[in-house]
């Protein structure tokens, strides 16, 4: 029942000031933030082998996606033909939506997670931590350039923040590079060890690490929506 | 004086005073909506601030724009002088009407335009087709587009100057200390030329159009080595420093939003104080023709009524204004307000129709046209064109209506 308030429509004098779609989208971005910055420290202890407080992590990652949904719906509803931005509203919605999936995907592995406790081979746990690594830089990254369009919005699209976020884009599509690597790695070290796992192990190791880097994917497609959101 | 004149003089100052509030109440927007908007000052500030201006602008200065409401639209030579002065006191009433409804409705529209169309109204009934001035209700036809066309070029120039010298450069801070001090000298020759140049503080003291353009540019200079001085202590090492640009601007956006709220003050006490300065000379049984005095209680009332406006019920407009069309920050504030100022003296200079009101809302465009705005939203921008095309036909029709209607009773 709590949750439900959160619903209340806001009085009718402060739908008229609208907030700015940009605030909002930074908003929504350090929900992902806080989200995935959880997700990071209990899946370092679950991979290690400490479960005590993961059911924790589960429920404030899920809180954290159902607060950042309502974030995503209150823009997409009052985002109408007659608003007028600087870049194309359909891409700003795009990186929007992957935005909001990174934490749809987060909530969903947390759960998974939460459902069955899987082992991690003591040969993988490294890899799996450098992996988990990897992905986190990759959002950061992406918290990076998201972060910069306030600066672009500030100076009118000049050059010089232009050529920042774009740095910043870059970096987004290298570690994204480097956890794929990763995690084909880390695949291939599971199937070698998979006459010594119980088969219900191997299938979830695989999955998770689908998982996990299913969040480091949407991260980039952020970037990419970025990317051509600032084209000229 | 018999009890009849006093009546009259009393009731058309009562509504002379109501008019100006709601002129006060409408148009602090104008001025002061950017600033706000922008977070520049706070409300409370901004209408103390336009109260004071205003009503001094309009003692000081606003008695030399009163000829236009008094024989500018409405040709009177015609006209029964008893007519006449129901017609003035019907027009007055009608809108002031309208321009309350529109502050209710948090529109902001010309107040000129409402006072204009009520005369329309007066003399097309009173006098026919042919007594109604049709150059000048074209004049306010030309002002729909030329107004907010004008504002959203000068505004859409001086946001991208500000990007290019400004922002586009490697060290932000160190180029605004640079450029700010030269347009701190361009808002100095701005302010000071519009209020000498032709005007009639220049008459009262005597100085040509060049002495004045002289007088301008040597404040504009005085002010610009204090802006180098006053900047010259801000640190400028950091590249991406964008607050302190912003500060810079949010000091001198107050300075031209105080300028706006002056020049209101004394260029629209007049649509409030102009028809009851012909009422006075029609009641005591003179000639309109002649050129009337406007006495300096007539003034005060006006600027008093426009500063009483601006503290109870200005805040509805500003909201339109400074928040629902787009929020702004102080680069763009000044912008918007640097644009139409300039829009407004050029303007007023070369004769042409312009309404402050529908300057500003171009301006705001013309900012958002140069990508300098997160978002506008459109759809309150048609109802302001919608209600700008409005105040014509509606002030003229309550002006027959009332009109009428004291023909029945007097």
């Amino acid at each position: 029942m709590e949750e439900k308030k959160v619903h209340v429509r806001a009085p009718v004098s402060d739908t008229f000031r609208r907030k700015s779609p940009f605030g909002q989208l930074f908003e929504h971005m350090s929900k992902v933030r806080e989200c995935i910055n959880t997700l990071h420290k209990g899946l370092t202890k679950y991979y290690k082998g400490n479960y005590n407080s993961f059911s924790n992590v589960a429920s404030q990652v899920s809180q954290l996606e159902h607060e950042a949904d309502l974030i995503k719906s209150n823009i997409r509803n009052h985002l109408p033909k007659t608003i007028f931005m600087p870049v194309d509203k359909g891409k700003f919605l795009w990186a929007l939506r992957e935005q909001d999936k990174i934490l749809d995907h987060a909530e969903n592995l947390a759960k998974m997670l939460n459902m069955r406790h899987t082992k991690i081979p003591k040969e993988l746990q490294v890899d799996f931590i450098k992996h988990v690594d990897l992905v986190v830089k990759t959002v950061q990254k992406m918290e990076n350039a998201v972060e910069n369009i306030k600066d672009l919005i500030e100076t009118s699209f000049v050059k010089r923040e232009r050529e920042q976020t774009k740095e910043y884009i870059y970096e987004v599509h290298a570690f994204e590079r480097e956890a794929d690597i990763k995690k084909y790695e880390i695949t291939k070290g599971i199937y070698k060890l998979e006459k010594k796992l119980d088969p219900m192990d191997t299938y979830h190791l695989l999955k998770i690490i689908d998982w996990v880097d299913d969040i480091a994917d949407h991260a980039e497609n952020v970037a990419d929506w970025l990317r051509s959101m600032i084209a000229k | 004086m018999d009890t009849t004149l006093l009546l009259i003089i009393g009731g058309s100052s009562a509504i002379a005073f109501y008019m100006a509030w709601s002129i006060g109440s409408n148009d602090v927007a104008n001025s002061m909506s950017t600033a706000v908007g922008a977070k520049a000052i706070t409300f409370k500030q901004a209408v103390l601030i336009a109260g004071i201006l205003n009503f001094v602008g309009a003692v000081f200065v606003g008695s030399h724009v009163t000829d236009t409401v008094r024989k500018g639209i409405v040709d009177v030579t015609g006209i029964d002088s008893h007519v006449l002065l129901l017609g003035f006191v019907a027009s007055l009433l009608a809108a002031a009407i309208w321009v309350t409804l529109s502050t209710w409705k948090e529109m902001p529209i010309s107040t000129t335009h409402s006072i204009i169309g009520a005369l329309m109204g007066f003399g097309l009934i009173a006098g026919g087709t042919s007594a109604v001035i049709w150059n000048k209700i074209g004049s306010v036809v030309a002002s729909w587009v030329l107004s907010p066309i004008s504002g959203c070029i000068l505004a859409f120039i001086i946001f991208k100057i500000i990007v290019k010298l400004i922002f586009s450069k490697e060290k932000p801070v160190k180029s605004a200390k640079i450029v700010g001090p030269v347009i701190i000298g361009f808002t100095a020759f701005l302010i000071v030329s519009s209020l000498f140049l032709k005007t009639s503080l220049s008459k009262n003291i005597n100085i040509s159009d060049i002495e004045c353009l002289m007088i301008a540019g040597s404040i504009s200079i005085i002010v610009g080595i204090i802006g180098i001085i006053l900047l010259r202590k801000i640190d400028d090492t950091k590249t991406e420093d964008y607050m302190t640009v912003e500060g810079i601007f949010r000091k001198l956006q107050i300075i031209t939003s105080c300028y706006v709220a002056f020049a209101h003050g004394a260029n629209d006490v007049a649509n409030a104080i102009g028809p009851v300065a012909s009422i006075i000379p029609l009641a005591q049984g003179m000639d309109i023709g002649g050129t009337v005095e406007v006495p300096a209680g007539l003034l005060a009332l006006g600027g008093l009524g426009i500063a009483v406006g601006c503290m109870t019920w200005g805040r509805r407009v500003m909201r339109t204004v400074g928040g629902r069309i787009t929020s702004l920050t102080n680069t763009r504030g000044f912008s918007v307000d640097f644009g139409a100022a300039t829009t407004v003296l050029i303007a007023s200079k070369l004769g042409l129709p312009i309404s402050t009101s529908h300057t500003v809302v171009g301006a705001v465009i013309g900012v958002g046209l140069a990508r300098g705005l997160e978002a506008i939203d459109l759809s309150i921008i048609k109802k302001i064109i919608i209600s700008w095309l409005l105040t014509l036909p509606v002030a003229a029709g309550t002006s027959i209506a009332i009109f009428l209607l004291l023909s029945v009773i007097f």
